[in-house]
């Protein structure tokens, strides 16, 4: 009998016991599990599991790619809409209104001007670079400089962008039978996406409580 | 410092009004008056049985440094999520079923979560520091056209200083 770690959440299948909340019977190897299944904790789906003690992923070529440096105009508007939002959260959480209406009214100028360009596949294929060098590269920066910030963003980001590139992936795959049935949650913190009746009433990824979750509406 | 109260947590118990020396807690909006707030009173936050109340500073310390190995390397993820936003506007603005259109709404909104994680760690933590400012100034040697609002950045600039 052997245990699976779901590489979202750090929870445990352990073959032994199997996963009553999905009428799995003890026992059940996890190579069994329907293809469907997904994590009871946090939703993350058979492939986000990696088996317990099992090797750590070879530590894949680092180097950003070479076109990373290539920025289109629309990117730099996008960035700057980041940045702008970034410090207006700031100054919200400082409860400095007038300071965040600033940012708010500089932020406004870039979301308009950022032009809209890709799709799902483009989208997903970057979140897969993401995960098998960027946040590479990123951590092995971080922990060569000591940098305990800096490794804590990576770790929540890896986990977020690993669920946000398996979503897209259950999209591609199954379409939108796949979520139809479901509500979408987001962690305003951390950016986790739950797809499922009810929010978690802790965040797997951050750990905030159900409150900090907005749920994104069909049709709004 | 100044108190701020965490609607959210609030749960009217109302200490605060019958402690605060000033009436800075009895507002109508929900927040505390910081002009009436005193800078060492904290009869609020240890009266506030919900833990809702908190004391800001009016002025930050400097951040903690960022090595640019770090920011170089949280920048490439940066530039990579801004580019994962720009494809879910284009699918917003054309998405095939309603479905598609609320999964690329989740999406954009994590994306940016993420990505404005990225930049906290990469110096950008608070707009009062360093990096945050040179990025301002920078916005005003730029040319971005007529409706760009200057006036905002530089009350913003001003604000911080």
């Amino acid at each position: 009998m052997r245990k699976y770690v779901c590489s979202v959440c750090g929870y445990d299948y352990d073959e032994k016991d199997g996963d009553k909340s999905q009428g799995i019977a003890p026992g059940t190897r996890f190579l069994d599990l329907p293809e469907d299944w997904v994590c009871p904790i946090c939703g993350a789906d058979k492939s986000m599991f990696e088996l317990e003690g099992g090797d750590e992923p070879a530590p894949a070529f680092a180097q950003p790619a070479a076109n990373e440096s290539v920025k289109g105009k629309n990117q730099d508007m996008k960035q700057r809409a980041i940045m702008i939002s970034n410090l207006a959260k700031a100054a919200s959480k400082q409860h400095n209104a007038p300071m965040a209406s600033l940012c708010a009214r500089i932020g406004a100028y870039f979301e308009q001007r950022n032009e809209a360009s890709g799709d799902m596949k483009t989208a997903h294929q970057l979140l897969n670079e993401d995960i098998s060098t960027r946040y590479i590269a990123a951590f092995n920066a971080a922990r060569e400089a000591g940098d305990r910030g800096a490794l804590r963003a990576l770790t929540w980001g890896e986990k977020v962008t690993k669920i946000q590139a398996n979503i897209i992936n259950r999209y591609q795959k199954d379409g939108d039978k796949a979520f139809e049935n479901d509500k979408i949650f987001v962690c305003e913190a951390c950016g986790f996406i739950f797809v499922g009746e009810e929010a978690p009433e802790i965040c797997p990824v951050c750990k905030v409580p159900r409150f900090k979750f907005n749920q994104v509406k069909r049709g709004a | 410092m100044k108190a701020v109260r965490n609607i959210r947590l609030c749960t009217k118990d109302c200490l605060c009004l019958f402690v605060c020396p000033t009436g800075a807690t009895n507002t109508d909006d929900g927040q505390i008056d910081a002009s009436r707030c005193l800078d060492a009173c904290r009869a609020c936050v240890d009266a506030c049985p919900s833990g809702a109340i908190s004391k800001v500073p009016f002025n930050f310390p400097p951040q903690q440094p960022k090595e640019e190995a770090v920011c170089a390397a949280l920048s490439t993820l940066l530039d990579a999520k801004a580019r994962q936003e720009a494809a879910m506007d284009a699918v917003i603005s054309a998405p095939a079923s309603p479905v598609q259109a609320q999964l690329a709404q989740a999406l954009k909104q994590s994306i940016r979560i993420v990505a404005e994680d990225m930049l906290r760690e990469s110096g950008f933590m608070l707009p009062q520091g360093a990096p945050a400012k040179a990025f301002l100034r920078g916005l005003l040697q730029e040319d971005l056209g007529a409706d760009f609002p200057r006036d905002a950045v530089e009350a913003l600039l001003e604000a911080l200083q």
